[in-house]
C-alpha cells in the first residue's frame, strides 16, 4: 500500500502539485494514523498534508478520485449486445440446467464455441486457457488482475505522449495472451464456423477494456508530463513564432510567471519601529541626567522606495511582441507597489489607469488602440520627458521595451542621456536579437550608450530572467 | 499532550462530539484535522473567507482540552520583540543605577583597569538571564506546564520577515535566545495559524502544517449551527433564512454574508419577534448580512427574486 501511495505522489507530481519528500513523510504518518479502511477520511487527511492551496485541492481530489477509484474493468459490458443473443444463451444455460442441475462452469459456454472446439484440438487449447475461462466466465478480478500485471511488465507507467498509446495497448494485449484468440478467430473465418461471432465479440470486449485501461493510465500518468513538456517548448519559442492557438496558454504561462515573480518578491519593506536597543544613542542621551538612562533609544532600519517606470513600444514593427509585453506589464503592477506604465508608437501617454481599472484584455486593447501606429522615438520621449522626467530620482528604474527602429527620425539622445544621468538604472529589452541592432533604421547601438543595462529579450524565458534579476537589484 | 491523556481527541467522532457539546458544529473534514494535528504534533493552517469560524477553532479546542487558550494577534511590524521575548530593559537600567554604589565595594583593591574588568568578568551575564526576560506570547506558550493552544491569528497580515521567525517554533517547538540558548517547550502547544489569504503564505511556512481549508458550511450543516447557537428560533424561520443567505451567497458581493452574520442575523430576528421573513423584513435588518453599502443597494432590487425562488 505504500507503493501504492508513493505512485500516487508521483501522479500529483506530474500534475504540477508540489509535493517535497517532507511532506511524502508526513503523508506516510497521516495515512498510518487514518488508517485505510474509511476512504473519505483518508482522502481528507491527505488533502491536508499534500495539497497547500485551494486550487491544489482542486487537483488533488481528482487525481485522488482517478487512482484509488480504478473500479474492476467490467468485460460483460459488450457481451450480449443483441436481444436475440441473449434468449440463445439463456436458453442454452436453462437447458444445461435441465439436464444437469448441478451443471458446471463449461455447461454455460455459448454452444457455437463449444461445437466448434469438438472440431479443432487449437480451438479446445484456447478455451482451456486461462485467459479465456477469465473472459468466459466474466470473473473481473482475475482480468483486471491480469491486466495490471501485464501493464507492469511492459511499463506502461513511463507512458509520455498520447502517440504511444496504441503501442501499450498492443504490448499489453500480447502479454495477455491475445494472440491466440486471434489465430482462432483467423481459424473460424476460414472455416466459417457459426462460433466466429461469438469469439469476435470476446475478442473485441478484451480490446476494448485494454484500450480503456491504457487511456486510463495515460490520463493519470502523462497529462501532466505533455503538459509540462509543452510549457517548456511555449517559454523557450520566440513570441513571434507562437502560434495563435497556443497564445492563451501564453498568457497562462506568463500569469504565472508573474505569479512565481510576486510570490518570491512581494517582500514587504517596512520601517521596523523598533529593532535593537541603541545603547550608544541612550548612554549619550543619558548624560545631562547625571549617566541616569531615563529614555531608551532603538535602532531605526532606513526604508527605500522603489520606483519603476515602465515604456513599451505598441508599434506595428514590434506588434507580435506588443501583447506580451502589455500583458506582462499588467502582470508586474501586481508585482511591485509602484509601477507607472507608458506606452508609445508615435506619441506617448501614461497607460496605468487602464491597467488598473480594466482586466487585461480590455486594458491591452484600450492601450493598443489609443497608442498604436508608426514609431516616433523621439517625440515619444519628449512626451515621456514632460510626463515623467520630473519624477525620476535616484531610486527610480526605467524600463524601455522596444525594438528602437525610428523610421530615421531624430532619436534624441539629449533627452535619453538626461534619463540616463537622473535615474538609478535604465534598462532597455529589446525583442531583436543583438545581430540585428544598429542595423537599418534601428538606433540602438545609440540609445544602448545611455543605458545602464540592455538585453536581447524575445522568450518567456528570458523576460523571466532578466525580471527576476530586476527585481533583486532594485530591493 | 499525548493521546492516553486526553480521551477527547481520540478518534475524529470524539472530537466531533466534542466539539459539538461546546456548541461547535463542524465538518469531519475539520475534526479530522484537529485529529491529525493531534496525533502528528504539526500546526494547523487554517484558511477561509473571514467569518467562518477560524478563530473559533481553536478557542473552542481550548475549552475542549480546558487549556489555556494563548493568542498572537498578526499585523503589519510585528517582530521578535512584541511575539517572542523582550529584554526588560527599563528593569536593567534600574538595576545598573540601584547597583551603582555596589561597584565600588566589588572593585575595592583592584590594582588597575584590567584587573577591575577582569573581576566584573567573574559576575557573568546577571542581567541577561531569565528574570530580565519578558515572555511574549509564542515564549509563554512553550512555558506552559499542562500546554496551551496557541492561536497565530492572521499570520497573513503579518511581515514576510516574521514567517521565517515562525519556522523554529513550528518544527521543533523550541525557540532559541542568543544570550541563553534554546528554550524547549515544557508540553509541545497545539498551534492554530489562521490567515484570510491577504497574500500567499511562504512555502517554508506551508510545508510544516496541515492545510485546512474552511469554506462556507452547507445549507444543513449552517442550520445546524444557527440551532445550536439560536437555539430559541423557529425551524421554519431558521431553514428560510439559511436558505437566504446561501443564495446571497451566489451574488457578487464585495463582501459575502459568513456564519457570524448569519448568527447576528438570526439573533436580530429573534429579538424582533419574527417568525417568517417578508421583504420589509428582509430590507430592514440587511445591514446586520452585509457590512457595505454597495452591496446593500445592490442587493435591494433582487429581494423579492432571492425571498421567492421561481422553484417554489
Amino acid at each position: 500500500m505504500q507503493s501504492n501511495l508513493l505512485n500516487f505522489i508521483q501522479v500529483l507530481r506530474s500534475n504540477d502539485v508540489r509535493i517535497s519528500p517532507a511532506e511524502t513523510l508526513d503523508a506516510v504518518d497521516v495515512a498510518a494514523t487514518l488508517g485505510y479502511a474509511d476512504r473519505s477520511l483518508l482522502r481528507d487527511g491527505l488533502a491536508m498534508t499534500l495539497a497547500k492551496t485551494p486550487e491544489e485541492e482542486v487537483i488533488f481530489l481528482e487525481c485522488f478520485q482517478r487512482f484509488f477509484h480504478q473500479g474492476l474493468a467490467d468485460f460483460a459490458s459488450g457481451e450480449v449486445p443483441a436481444d436475440d443473443a441473449q434468449a440463445q444463451s439463456d436458453a442454452d444455460e436453462t437447458a444445461a440446467g435441465d439436464d444437469q442441475p448441478g451443471g458446471a462452469s463449461e455447461e454455460q459456454l455459448p454452444s457455437p464455441l463449444e461445437s466448434a472446439a469438438a472440431d479443432s484440438p487449437q480451438l479446445q487449447a484456447l478455451l482451456e486457457s486461462t485467459l479465456m475461462q477469465n473472459l468466459l466466465q466474466n470473473d473481473r478480478n482475475q482480468l483486471t488482475l491480469a491486466m495490471n500485471r501485464a501493464g507492469e511488465r511492459v511499463g506502461l507507467q513511463q507512458i509520455q505522449m498520447f502517440t504511444q498509446k496504441g503501442q501499450y495497448t498492443r504490448k499489453i494485449l500480447d502479454e495477455l495472451g491475445e494472440a491466440h484468440i486471434r489465430n482462432a478467430v483467423i481459424e473460424l473465418e476460414r472455416a466459417d464456423s457459426p462460433a466466429l461471432v461469438s469469439l469476435q465479440r470476446y475478442r473485441d470486449i478484451l480490446r476494448e477494456q485494454v484500450r480503456d485501461y491504457v487511456e486510463r493510465e495515460y490520463l493519470l500518468q502523462a497529462k501532466g508530463k505533455t503538459r509540462q513538456f509543452m510549457d517548456e517548448v511555449l517559454s523557450t519559442t520566440r513570441l513571434n513564432n507562437i502560434e495563435h492557438m497556443y497564445l492563451h496558454k501564453v498568457q497562462e504561462l506568463i500569469r504565472k510567471m508573474a505569479r512565481k515573480l510576486a510570490s518570491r518578491h512581494s517582500r514587504k519593506r517596512r520601517q521596523l519601529k523598533r529593532g535593537q536597543l541603541d545603547m550608544g544613542k541612550t548612554i549619550r542621551k543619558g548624560i545631562p541626567n547625571e549617566g541616569v538612562m531615563f529614555n531608551t533609544y532603538w535602532r531605526r532600519t532606513r526604508k527605500e522606495k522603489p520606483q519603476i517606470l515602465a515604456v513599451c513600444d505598441v508599434s506595428g514593427s514590434v506588434a507580435a511582441y506588443a501583447k506580451f509585453l502589455l500583458l506582462f506589464l499588467y502582470s508586474l503592477q501586481d508585482v511591485l507597489p509602484k509601477v507607472r506604465s507608458f506606452a508609445f508608437s508615435s506619441h506617448l501617454g501614461e497607460v496605468s489607469d487602464y491597467f488598473q481599472q480594466h482586466p487585461v484584455e480590455k486594458a491591452i486593447e484600450l492601450v493598443n488602440w489609443k497608442y498604436g501606429g508608426a514609431t516616433d522615438y523621439g517625440s515619444s520621449l519628449m512626451d515621456f520627458a514632460g510626463l515623467a522626467l520630473d519624477d525620476i530620482n535616484s531610486n527610480t528604474t526605467v524600463i524601455i521595451l522596444g525594438d528602437a527602429r525610428n523610421n530615421n527620425g531624430d532619436p534624441r539622445m539629449d533627452i535619453m542621456q538626461s534619463i540616463y544621468q537622473r535615474s538609478r538604472q535604465v534598462i532597455w529589452l529589446n525583442p531583436e536579437s543583438r545581430r540585428a541592432w544598429g542595423t537599418g533604421d534601428s538606433e540602438m547601438l545609440r540609445y544602448q550608450s545611455a543605458c545602464h543595462f540592455s538585453a536581447e529579450c524575445n522568450n518567456l524565458k528570458q523576460l523571466e530572467r532578466i525580471i527576476d534579476q530586476l527585481l533583486k537589484s532594485t530591493r | 499532550m499525548h493521546t492516553q491523556d486526553l480521551p477527547q481527541l481520540a478518534s475524529v467522532e470524539e472530537i466531533e462530539a466534542g466539539f459539538e457539546a461546546h456548541g461547535y458544529i463542524c465538518s469531519r473534514k475539520i475534526a479530522t484535522a484537529v485529529f491529525l494535528a493531534f496525533q502528528l504534533r504539526k500546526p494547523v493552517l487554517v484558511e477561509g473567507p473571514p467569518g467562518v469560524g477560524k478563530t473559533e477553532l481553536a478557542k473552542t479546542t481550548a475549552t475542549l482540552l480546558d487549556v489555556p487558550l494563548i493568542r498572537l494577534q498578526c499585523y503589519e511590524g510585528l517582530d521578535e520583540a512584541k511575539a517572542l521575548y523582550e529584554w526588560k530593559y527599563g528593569k536593567q537600567l534600574l538595576y545598573t543605577q540601584v547597583l551603582k554604589e555596589k561597584l565600588g565595594d566589588l572593585l575595592h583593591g583592584a590594582k588597575g583597569l584590567a584587573e577591575s574588568v577582569e573581576r566584573l568578568h567573574q559576575f557573568g551575564d546577571i542581567f541577561y538571564s531569565e528574570e530580565f526576560l519578558e515572555p511574549r506570547p509564542l515564549l509563554k506558550a512553550m512555558q506552559q506546564d499542562k500546554g496551551a493552544i496557541l492561536l497565530i491569528d492572521e499570520v497573513d497580515k503579518s511581515d514576510y520577515e516574521f514567517e521565517s521567525l515562525l519556522l523554529e517554533i513550528l518544527s521543533d517547538y523550541q525557540i532559541s535566545i542568543p544570550e541563553i540558548g534554546t528554550v524547549k517547550a515544557r508540553t509541545s502547544p497545539m498551534v492554530f495559524l489562521t490567515s484570510n489569504n491577504t497574500r500567499d503564505i511562504s512555502d517554508a511556512l506551508k510545508r510544516r502544517c496541515l492545510h485546512l481549508y474552511i469554506p462556507f458550511p452547507s445549507v444543513e450543516l449552517e442550520e445546524r449551527i444557527i440551532c445550536s447557537r439560536v437555539p430559541d428560533i423557529n425551524e421554519q424561520l431558521r431553514h428560510q433564512l439559511v436558505e437566504f443567505v446561501h443564495s446571497l451567497r451566489q451574488l457578487d458581493l464585495k463582501k459575502a454574508p459568513a456564519i457570524s452574520e448569519t448568527i447576528d442575523w438570526a439573533r436580530s430576528l429573534l429579538l424582533l419577534h419574527a417568525d417568517q421573513l417578508d421583504e420589509q423584513l428582509v430590507s430592514d435588518t440587511l445591514n446586520v448580512l452585509l457590512k457595505f453599502e454597495d452591496d446593500i443597494e445592490a442587493t435591494g432590487p433582487e429581494l423579492r427574486s432571492l425571498l421567492h425562488p421561481p422553484g417554489n
